[in-house]
């Protein structure tokens, strides 16, 4: 087995492009998409998101991710140091994909987001059967 | 009196946005924090909440239980893994760029923290570590008698 890796912070990205009409900072969530014959699987790192405040979506081929972190948790506190920032998660994806719009399933487990993307099945050959009159 | 809506000010955005810069500058190695090398993770951010002292820290993916944190001689040290949850499933990635592994970090606490009454909670993917301040390093307040 290979020795475990140890992990570096990345910097969180501001979502660039196109503004919100609500204001508020929006960060591009870390992703990992894999595709096997039967669906798409996609994971976003979302920390500090309640299940509750997640909206995927998925509109004309184009899903999109929002999460949302709850700015009461700040209420009281006044920052000291600070490493990293705190706001609200964003991100598209175009997908090429047939996915079956009424299977996709997401769920959120310890500020992962997990959506599973099942493809749609292929029309069946239907074969026509040959009566004598 | 005109309400000022959280969308609009979002005073953690600019708070934090300003923390960063300052951070930058505190970076320096001129300034001695007790702090780990920036980059290192889990990233950390301290707050005072008016009773004491407040880690924060994300850490998504892993495991309430699996966080191993000890404060000893005002050193508080976090430390444990983050496993890859999807490793078994076959196919093929299309994007990579989620981090898993292991960390290890350790912050210097400041002096008048009563470290017997750590707490810590582990919600959504942050780990959050309160410790309040010791008796004697809270103000307290002294009744003036008359003679």
């Amino acid at each position: 087995m290979m020795p475990e890796q140890e992990i570096a912070t990345r910097e969180k990205q501001e979502v660039q492009g196109a503004e919100k009409t609500r204001a508020g900072r929006y960060f591009v969530p870390a992703v990992d998409i894999r595709e096997n014959e039967n669906e798409l699987k996609l994971w976003a790192d979302m920390p500090g998101v309640a299940e509750k405040d997640v909206e995927v979506s998925l509109n004309d081929g184009m899903l999109t991710i929002i999460g949302k972190v709850s700015p009461a948790v700040y209420d009281k506190l006044s920052p000291l140091y600070t490493e990293y920032n705190v706001g609200n998660y964003f991100r598209q994806f175009e997908l090429n994909e047939d996915v079956d719009e009424t299977r996709i399933k997401a769920r959120m487990r310890n500020g992962v987001l997990e959506v599973e993307l099942p493809k749609r099945e292929r029309a069946r050959p239907r074969r026509i059967e040959v009566t004598t009159a | 009196m005109a309400l000022i809506r959280w969308e609009q000010f979002d005073p953690v955005g600019s708070m934090l946005a300003l923390q960063e810069e300052l951070g930058r500058a505190l970076r320096n190695p001129a300034f001695n924090l007790g702090l780990s090398a920036y980059g290192a993770y889990p990233p950390i951010n301290l707050f005072d909440d008016g009773e004491g002292l407040v880690v924060m820290a994300e850490l998504p993916g892993v495991e309430p239980a699996s966080v191993n944190l000890v404060v000893q001689r005002n050193t508080l040290t976090l430390t444990g893994s983050r496993p890859r949850d999807e490793a078994k499933e076959p196919g093929a990635f299309h994007r990579r760029e989620r981090e898993f592994g292991e960390y290890s970090r350790s912050i210097q606490l400041p002096e008048g923290l009563d470290l017997e009454k750590t707490s810590a909670r582990f919600e959504a993917g942050v780990l959050t570590v309160k410790i309040p301040k010791s008796p004697e390093a809270k103000p307290r307040q002294i009744a003036v008698e008359s003679a």
